[in-house]
């Protein structure tokens, strides 16, 4: 239809619908004008009137019908006709208040609970990424599959070759991330900088909302005492300063101008790739030392984020760099051999870890809606029954089967859009609680806000539920006969009959799924139990740790901040209520550490790519003592090792099992740890003169690495996480260590400061959410199984309350009745529990990535929860059956 | 039915909108138009007319206004808009069409 024809149909159908009362007097107006003519016509050719005013009558051929088809004509009878079952379903649900209530918050949990997890995951994987282009982006990492390490940090000297000898990327920038200690103006604190190309920001197609930003020139040796300040620093430390640019601040001892802010929501955060494992608040240009541009001397830690060139794929990317990967592995085989490199789309790469949780969740959450809809479909057929009549009635006065459907589909939209409403209203509540419940960076998401997508999801799974729910019950409904249902009785029993089968079928639906989410959760239940079981190898309990990062502007030689450090383990130790204190190179539970290759002196000569692997950990003093690790053999650092650089070591047993086999005695051997340059290692070989226990450091589903442990004079680290074994509460000794320190230097901060038992909670923290709301849909889904078993057979019961009464009066004992309630109720559990059982078993493994220590099938599991659910819906149908025991035989009978 | 079944689909859209096209009539007249001008031929009856004009307003193809008829009482009033005129002009062309078409066959001579 043309334009303008709407300019002279929308008016006309507005009025039809609007002043529908005029437009009907008009019509009785216009019909009546021409019957009075007609009549006059008759009554002037010698007709009687009232002779005449039949002729009349007859020639329009059916008055009322054609009124009809006029108002046919007016083309909005379809609405017209919504309109009126819209206030008719209204007028049902305020006259059975019960009723609607129980549907509409069936719904709302249902809904409500559905739109939560899908705004959070709107906003971790839908939502675009606050970088231009983002889709353009990819990470870079270099991989080495014998060692199963698919994405590594990449190397400098690798970095350099990529940058100049690839064709498929407008721009690569390195990055990589240390602590630093920000003084001048207000109290001294650590705080992370993200040391990156001076290309970043427009890799990433995002400009500073004050200030140029880093220029190609920054990036220069000499002209990089720049730096950006990210927003929330600004604001906090600086006041928001807005002629902060051109300022200074004094970072780690040294004088940087400030040459831009960032907008609010810029981040660059790939945890994966970083040393510190925490956010940025600081950006700085990285200059390559020369040193790095040889392999000898370089290890692997940056992190690359790469642009794609316009109409580059992401796979042709792919295969330009593993061209590159394979000719520098040809080249340098003694550092690159076996290595490649991987390329990762940036939005993959951000949302990787969190992907099959959310999924996982977003399937559970969708079960629980299904559930929620089998219980009110359930509930609309079971009312259907005490609507027969009515509808028999409309049947019998002209009502299509369509319009009938129509009719009962509207109902339940209704109900689906007040369900939908509250729904929404819960799911703003519901996503704040599942933020304050989620542990702090997990989500990585500050607030959900409510936005067009959640609400057009929320609007599309409510009008999804109204019409599933819906359909089954008009169906049926507007095809019962309406002979039989005016019969007297008004009961039809082909439609009871299917109305049972499809309420039992509903149930046996919902008893597989309530079984499938129980063996989920149950699953990831259990398998947080095992995580909670796993020895950590060292005692958790009583230990704080902080960590100390010495600026090498005010500490420039290892002599000097070895002599920081062993003054500060002292100064702890004597700390009252301390046991013992001592210190590591990297924080437990943050997992990451350091890990390199490593020669056994003993063992025939490998090439360097094939040499065996270890972590390795710096620590100090006391070290097995603080911790609570057990020395297996030989025997500690002694004072002298700590002091000065004697080349020992201490390796754990899985060090000995893995490279001595158990045949030789590891003590006295010598290997060459290469975390040093080439010839500094090789010309000082450790000897290992002690095994101690292994220890799950970084996390405690991480496996095992063999490690070695140097003491702190053969590889000075300027930052060390302190450790201190307290023999009360860890946190009261938290004020004198930060005297002691402010002591030693005052513009020293303690950063991280943190009981070893929160690290291991918090590294807990991902499964126990995970377990937490699987385990709260689970529960929701076992209770809406339960109501929809119990209505089915609570109905059941009081359409056979005669039988039961004539059983009775029969003789039949309550034994009896018991039976046939329960017989009827357990056939469909069973029926249930096992469909539920066989789907369960398809099901879980979906989420083997998401489980420690158990198999996806555990068949003590699905056992168990197959029993739990079971159990929960035979109490179900016991309610209803105990009524159906207690039946009067005088007065059932007396309802006939 | 209510319908004129023996009017082709169409045609009697056609005979009202031309018929509007002269002057603005009620629907009375129009029925009284409608018998002088076809007779016996096309059989509307009284009652089938209105839902035809309704339809013919509901396209808006036709325009209604209330005034006083020829014996001062008020009556419905239709009269054509400009999309009428052009429909009519399609309607009519299509008419032409069609009937010189069917004109052709009738008068072929059997071989």
């Amino acid at each position: 239809m043309s334009w303008q024809n709407w300019i002279y149909t929308v008016p006309l159908r507005l009025r039809s619908l609007l002043r529908r009362e005029e437009v009907e007097r008009e019509l009785d107006e216009e019909m009546r004008y021409h019957l009075e003519r007609k009549t006059e016509e008759c009554v002037a050719a010698g007709l009687t009137p009232a002779e005449a005013r039949h002729a009349a009558m007859r020639a329009m051929d059916g008055i009322e019908r054609q009124k009809e088809e006029c108002r046919d004509m007016r083309k909005v009878n379809w609405l017209e006709d919504f309109l009126q079952d819209l206030r008719y379903a209204a007028r049902m649900l305020r006259r059975n208040p019960g009723f609607a209530a129980v549907v509409v918050l069936t719904l709302a949990l249902g809904i409500g609970a559905n739109t939560a997890i899908f705004s959070v995951i709107d906003g971790i994987l839908l939502r675009p990424l606050p970088y231009g282009d983002a889709d353009r982006l990819v990470i870079v990492w270099e991989n080495n599959l014998r060692r199963s390490y698919p994405q590594n940090v990449a190397s400098p000297p690798n970095f350099l070759d990529w940058q100049t000898q690839n064709h498929v990327f407008s721009g690569m920038s390195c990055l990589s991330d240390l602590r630093g200690n920000l003084t001048g103006s207000g109290d001294p604190e650590q705080i992370v900088t993200q040391y990156v190309s001076a290309n970043f920001f427009s890799i990433l197609g995002v400009n500073p909302i004050l200030g140029p930003g880093f220029t190609a020139e920054n990036g220069e040796d000499g002209k990089d005492k720049v730096v950006v300040l990210s927003y929330g620093l600004w604001k906090r430390r600086f006041a928001g300063d807005p002629g902060i640019v051109g300022k200074t601040i004094e970072l780690n001892g040294k004088i940087l101008s400030v040459v831009g802010v960032m907008p609010e929501k810029f981040n660059f955060f790939i945890k994966q790739g970083t040393l510190t494992g925490e956010k940025p608040q600081l950006w700085s240009p990285w200059v390559l030392p020369a040193a790095y541009h040889q392999r000898k001397n370089s290890g692997r830690f940056m992190t690359v984020v790469a642009r794609l060139q316009p109409r580059v794929t992401k796979a042709q990317a792919q295969t330009e760099m593993t061209a590159i990967a394979t000719r520098l592995a040809q080249e340098y085989p003694d550092f690159d051999g076996h290595w490649g490199a991987t390329v990762v789309g940036l939005r993959e790469q951000i949302s990787g870890e969190l992907r099959p949780a959310l999924l996982l969740l977003l399937g559970a959450v969708g079960f629980v809606l299904l559930i929620a809809c089998a219980n009110v479909s359930s509930l609309l057929l079971a009312r259907a029954a005490g609507r027969e009549r009515e509808m028999g009635i409309r049947t019998a006065i002209g009502a299509s089967r369509w319009r009938m459907a129509r009719q009962l589909l509207t109902e339940s939209v209704l109900l689906a859009m007040i369900g939908g409403g509250v729904g929404i209203a819960l799911a703003v509540w519901g996503t704040n609680l599942l933020l304050a419940a989620s542990p702090a960076n997990l989500l990585a998401l500050q607030r959900v806000p409510i936005d067009w997508r959640v609400l057009a999801f929320a609007c599309g799974i409510t009008l999804f539920a109204g019409l599933l729910f819906g359909f089954l019950p008009s169906y049926i409904s507007s095809r019962s006969a309406i002979a039989e249902t005016l019969k007297e009785g008004g009961r039809s029993a082909s439609a009871g009959r299917q109305r049972r089968t499809v309420r039992s079928a509903f149930v046996v639906a919902q008893i597989g799924m309530a079984l499938v989410l129980l063996a989920g959760s149950g699953l990831l239940m259990r398998s947080f139990a095992l995580l909670l079981g796993v020895n950590p190898g060292f005692d958790a309990k009583n230990l704080l740790t902080f960590t100390v990062t010495l600026p090498s502007a005010r500490y420039a030689t290892d002599a000097a901040q070895l002599a920081f450090f062993r003054q500060l383990e002292e100064r702890m130790a004597k700390i009252p209520g301390m046991r013992s204190a001592s210190m590591e190179s990297f924080p437990p539970m943050a997992g990451l550490g350091a890990a390199t290759s490593v020669r056994i002196l003993s063992q025939p000569a490998r090439a360097a790519s094939d040499l065996p692997v270890a972590a390795v950990r710096v620590v100090g003093r006391d070290y097995l003592r603080t911790m609570g690790i057990p020395l297996h053999a030989g025997r500690e650092f002694d004072t002298r090792e700590l002091a000065e650089m004697r080349h020992v070591a201490l390796v754990n047993q899985a060090f000995v099992d893995r490279y001595f086999a158990g045949a030789v005695n590891p003590l006295g051997q010598k290997i060459v740890v290469y975390m040093k340059s080439d010839e500094e290692s090789e010309s000082q070989p450790s000897e290992i003169i002690g095994v101690i226990g292994d220890v799950r450091l970084v996390g405690l589903d991480a496996p095992v690495e063999p490690t070695v442990y140097w003491p702190h004079p053969e590889l000075v680290y300027s930052r060390m996480t302190i450790l201190a074994r307290t023999s009360s509460d860890p946190m009261s000794i938290v004020s004198p260590a930060r005297n002691e320190l402010r002591e030693m230097d005052p513009n020293e901060p303690m950063a991280s400061v943190a009981t070893v038992e929160e690290l291991l909670s918090d590294s807990f923290s991902r499964s126990r959410f995970t377990m937490i709301v699987l385990g709260v849909f689970a529960g929701a889904a076992l209770l809406l199984a339960a109501v929809g078993i119990y209505g089915v057979v609570a109905y059941t019961v009081a359409q056979r309350t005669n039988e039961i009464g004539i059983r009775v009066a029969m003789g039949a004992q309550r034994r009896d009745v018991l039976r046939l309630v329960l017989g009827q109720g357990s056939r469909l559990i069973f029926l249930g529990v096992g469909l539920g059982v066989a789907a369960g078993l398809l099901m879980t493994r979906l989420m083997t990535g998401l489980l420690y220590g158990i198999s996806a099938t555990d068949p003590l599991t699905f056992a168990g929860v197959a029993l739990l659910l079971t159990a929960v819906a035979l109490v179900a149908c016991c309610v209803p059956a105990r009524r159906a025991m207690r039946v009067d035989p005088l007065v059932a009978l007396r309802y006939e | 039915m209510s319908r004129p079944s023996d009017l082709v689909q169409g045609t009697l859209d056609l005979l009202l909108l031309k018929i509007l096209a002269l002057e603005a009539m009620n629907g009375w007249s129009i029925s009284q138009r409608l018998w002088q001008i076809s007779g016996e031929v096309l059989q509307v009856s009284d009652g089938s007319l209105y839902p035809a004009l309704h339809k013919l307003e509901q396209e808006g193809w036709i325009s209604a206004d209330w005034r006083p008829s020829e014996n001062n009482r008020r009556a419905k009033f239709y009269s054509l808009t400009r999309l009428g005129r052009k429909q009519l002009e399609k309607e009519a062309a299509n008419w032409d069409r069609l009937s010189g078409a069917i004109t052709q066959i009738v008068r072929l001579k059997e071989a």
